[in-house]
């Protein structure tokens, strides 16, 4: 992984290339429980976002101090530090918000993306780029989480962030709104991903590994 | 073996930092919570009784409002909540917690009842974990409105104060919608809200025989 990445190549990787959801199929959890609703989705997504980054640097700023045989378990706690302030903070001063997500930001600390990123960038890569490499992960999941969130809100609600968008006498999809529709959305959108841009990911396949 | 130690006083200080930082925050974030997690329950208690704060909505007017209205009162051994007219003194009616086995875990309610036990004021479904989108809808007005002014009468309905039917297809005084693609949910809620109002609303009749100052002296 090149050291000397602009931030447009960051956000790129992050976004296409290396893809959570798409190329390493990691924060699948997450990708089936929070997409019914596209409001839990954003909220969902905003708590990643957050940790990610802000994870990423902290492990990037204590690489070089960090011994390697015990890195895994100063990750956990980075992660878990930064997961339940947030839960904290939004308990305090937005509890109703904090009612809606409650089960969804305790998830982030086992999200593998997290530990993911901070493993095969972070702690080999300064703090500035690896906070936004963080960033641009957690907004490429962002991203696939919210076009599988308004398929399925939109198919199995006919609304999307609670406005109707489906005519009148649409028959809703129940099948959308519950696990299996997760599954079936995912499945088709890494498929159409994989088989029109293929490239990055077979080019990699020999050479270096993230 | 130097390694070792520097390894261990390594993950003793970081998680002293870590923990630090998170007990801090919670420290100066506790009252605030625990002020948030009081008028939660307050809050949907005095909806259900359609009571709602004078002035401004933050949880330390719920508190407020609470303390003026509402009366914990003990019944056999449960705690009932008895709300009162603007007055401070005349009963309103009595609200329950209520909860039963939902169809992925328990759900909790609140019911309430007017002070002759004859009525039932309003149900609000406060803590639960049913599906998104099919039995969390329970938490929505339609829904639970269905339950405003229902008569408590064990006679109608086999044994019930209400049933529900197919989405649709409810007719009568005590028949309600049940919600589309949420059938063990919504029998989850026909179940154990008709026992617990109907254990309730019995034992309050009976308080009420027994002495028709009730609650007066526990208020």
């Amino acid at each position: 992984m090149a050291r000397t990445e602009n931030i447009a190549a960051v956000f790129k990787r992050g976004f296409i290339n290396e893809n959570p959801i798409m190329r390493h199929v990691l924060g699948i959890c997450s990708t089936l429980a929070a997409t019914n609703l596209v409001a839990n989705t954003l909220v969902m997504s905003a708590g990643l976002v957050f940790a990610l980054s802000m994870s990423c640097l902290t492990v990037s700023i204590l690489r070089s101090i960090t011994p390697m045989r015990i890195r895994m378990m100063v990750q956990t706690l980075i992660i878990a530090s930064y997961v339940i302030i947030v839960d904290i903070i939004i308990k305090a001063y937005l509890p109703d918000i904090s009612e809606a997500l409650g089960p969804y930001v305790g998830l982030i600390i086992t999200n593998c993306i997290v530990m993911g990123r901070c493993e095969a960038y972070a702690r080999s890569n300064p703090p500035m780029p690896s906070f936004l490499d963080g960033l641009a992960v957690g907004l490429g999941y962002t991203a696939v989480l919210l076009i599988i969130a308004i398929f399925r809100e939109s198919l199995g609600f006919g609304t999307i962030m609670g406005y109707r968008v489906m005519p009148e006498g649409f028959t809703t999809w129940t099948v959308m709104v519950m696990a299996p529709g997760a599954f079936f959305m995912l499945g088709i959108f890494v498929w159409i991903v994989r088989t029109y841009f293929p490239q990055t990911y077979e080019e990699n396949k020999g050479g270096e590994k993230s | 073996m130097k390694k070792s130690i520097f390894s261990v006083l390594y993950m003793f200080m970081i998680t002293l930092v870590f923990t630090s930082v998170v007990t801090i925050t919670r420290h100066y974030t506790q009252d605030l919570i625990e002020l948030n997690e009081q008028a939660k329950i307050k809050r949907i208690i005095l909806n259900v009784f359609g009571i709602f704060p004078d002035d401004g909505i933050t949880s330390a007017d719920v508190v407020e409002t609470f303390n003026n209205r509402v009366r914990k009162i003990n019944l056999n051994n449960s705690t009932v909540y008895a709300a009162l007219e603007n007055d401070g003194q005349t009963p309103m009616g009595y609200a329950f917690l209520l909860s039963g086995p939902g169809f992925w875990g328990p759900i909790h309610s609140v019911a309430a009842i007017d002070s002759h036990a004859e009525q039932i004021l309003g149900v609000r479904f406060y803590n639960h974990v049913e599906t998104p989108g099919l039995g969390a809808r329970i938490s929505e007005a339609w829904f639970f409105k269905q339950f405003n002014s229902l008569h408590i009468n064990e006679s109608q309905s086999g044994g019930k104060i209400f049933t529900l039917k197919r989405p649709g297809k409810a007719s009568g005084a005590n028949q309600l919608n049940a919600i589309t693609g949420a059938t063990m949910t919504s029998q989850a809620v026909e179940s154990f809200l008709n026992k617990e109002l109907l254990h309730f609303a019995a034992e309050i009749r009976d308080e009420i025989r027994k002495d028709t100052n009730w609650p007066e002296q526990k208020i």
